[in-house]
């Protein structure tokens, strides 16, 4: 035990200068993160709810196609999805001239996948009762949809949602490994240069953690909005 | 107003209406009882197409169907415009207020004028005895004040036929007499009306005509309360006399 305790190089632990110092080069890589998070968690969500829609339908043609895609999405790691693309797909002679955009793409394409599970359990945790009660008011498909199941869905996605838009957030991660310059590439680059390994990935944890915490924030306001019709609602 | 003719629903091999005759003229209050599973909450769900019948023929109002082939959504649209449904879990919508409740269908289905529709609903809900809740969420109800306001919101489509599916059979014993009220008072108006129900006593009070269903089958029916009061089939008989052992 003593032997571990001194063993601790206290200079290393961390930083504070080199991490200030560092910090402009780190937001720079933010700023990519935070493109590639941004428009990921919009496509991701746009694609999964067509998704999941296409997975409750009643046609299998429609019906398989999305499971087949959400099976394979989420059974498959985000990381090789990323290297077949990049570094795959050329073979097939579609190559992305940009590894952001080549990012983006990977992100939002897997992430669909959980987003369409999200649409489509809080359609289905909507109850029967709804459906039928709409029903008897001579309602059609679309107009239960839009005025009675999708407002209610939508409170029960929220916050499945929203840890998928953090996972986004801190899957952009794996988009270093595709040359991209996010926060993670950038810390890394730091850390080859001055050794100093610890100062710059908990540095970076730390900017990771922050975005994650104003999601939240968003998430906490949303979900108060939609509770508003519930009496026990904080 | 109602003529269902030899009518049949099975679900997955389990025949839960096995041959169904029966007619509600115009204005009458038809009660449906009987021990539970024996079809009632079936046979009035199939009035409205919630459950499609296998066989036999449906008129309500001025449209006619038989279930020999596949049904057009245009033919179950046309169906369900006769008739109103009130729920035994009440189902009203939780993210909109009372008020809302009632508007929307009107507003989304038949594009009714918003204004009108409104007034429309705030005389329905007089009525039962909502306005002074006709700004809350259901979910600041109690249960007694959801079913009444489940009542004015499918009154307020018009129909020619109400459908009472079990009414006051989710709510405290408190609160089932404020509901009986708001249907008695219907009934008193010349609704036309379907009932399943567990309470004898309302329904000996209110029913014009009384069907006694077992085991997918009408099994005896008659005018005004004799069924119960006067009961012929030793089946009818056996079913009363254990209520009353209560």
């Amino acid at each position: 035990m003593f032997e571990w305790f001194s063993s601790i190089q206290w200079e290393y632990l961390y930083d504070f200068e080199l991490a200030i110092d560092s910090l402009p080069f780190l937001l720079e890589g933010l700023r990519i993160t935070m493109i590639i998070a941004f428009f990921s968690m919009i496509f991701s969500l746009i694609l999964g709810i067509f998704l999941g829609v296409a997975r409750m339908s009643k046609l299998w043609f429609i019906r398989w196609p999305a499971r087949i895609y959400i099976s394979f999405m989420r059974g498959t790691p985000l990381l090789v999805f990323i290297f077949i693309l990049y570094y795959g797909l050329p073979v097939i002679g579609i190559e992305f001239t940009s590894a952001v955009f080549a990012g983006i793409v990977g992100v939002s394409l897997n992430f669909a996948a959980y987003s369409a599970e999200v649409v489509r359990s809080s359609i289905m945790s909507v109850p029967r009762g709804q459906w039928e009660a709409a029903a008897s008011l001579q309602m059609n498909y679309v107009q239960t949809m839009t005025k009675i199941i999708i407002p209610q869905a939508t409170r029960i996605a929220l916050p499945p949602t929203f840890s998928i838009f953090m996972d986004v957030v801190k899957g952009t991660s794996l988009a270093s490994v595709i040359t991209v310059q996010e926060l993670l590439y950038s810390a890394r680059l730091i850390s080859g240069r001055t050794y100093d390994s610890m100062t710059m990935y908990i540095t970076a944890a730390l900017i990771y953690w922050v975005v994650c915490i104003v999601i939240g924030y968003f998430q906490n306001r949303l979900e108060k909005r939609y509770n508003r019709y519930l009496s026990d609602a904080q | 107003m109602i003529e269902v003719t030899s009518l049949k629903k099975s679900f997955d091999n389990v025949e839960v209406l096995k041959s169904i005759d029966f007619t509600v003229n115009k204005g009458e209050v038809v009660c449906l009882i009987g021990p539970s599973g024996s079809g009632k909450t079936t046979l009035l769900r199939c009035l409205n197409l919630l459950e499609t019948p296998d066989a036999g023929t449906i008129a309500i109002g001025n449209s006619r169907v038989s279930f020999n082939s596949i049904l057009k959504k245009r033919e179950i649209k046309e169906i369900r415009q006769y008739s109103g449904m009130v729920f035994q879990g009440f189902h009203l919508f939780p993210h909109k207020t009372v008020i809302e409740n009632l508007v929307t269908a009107p507003i989304t289905v038949k594009k009714d004028n918003k204004t009108t529709v409104k007034q429309k609903s705030e005389q329905l809900l007089e009525k039962v005895g909502m306005s002074e809740h006709k700004n809350k969420y259901p979910d600041a109800l109690s249960g007694g004040q959801q079913q009444r306001a489940a009542i004015a919101r499918a009154l307020v489509m018009e129909p020619e036929v109400m459908l009472f599916d079990e009414p006051t059979s989710a709510l405290d014993p408190q609160l089932v007499r404020e509901v009986l009220k708001v249907i008695e008072a219907l009934a008193n108006e010349g609704q036309t009306m379907v009932i399943v129900t567990h309470e004898m006593n309302f329904a000996k009070r209110i029913a014009d005509k009384i069907l006694f269903m077992d085991e997918g089958y009408i099994v005896e029916q008659g005018e005004g309360n004799q069924v119960i009061t006067k009961p012929q089939n030793h089946r009818t008989k056996e079913f009363l006399s254990l209520l009353e052992e209560d």
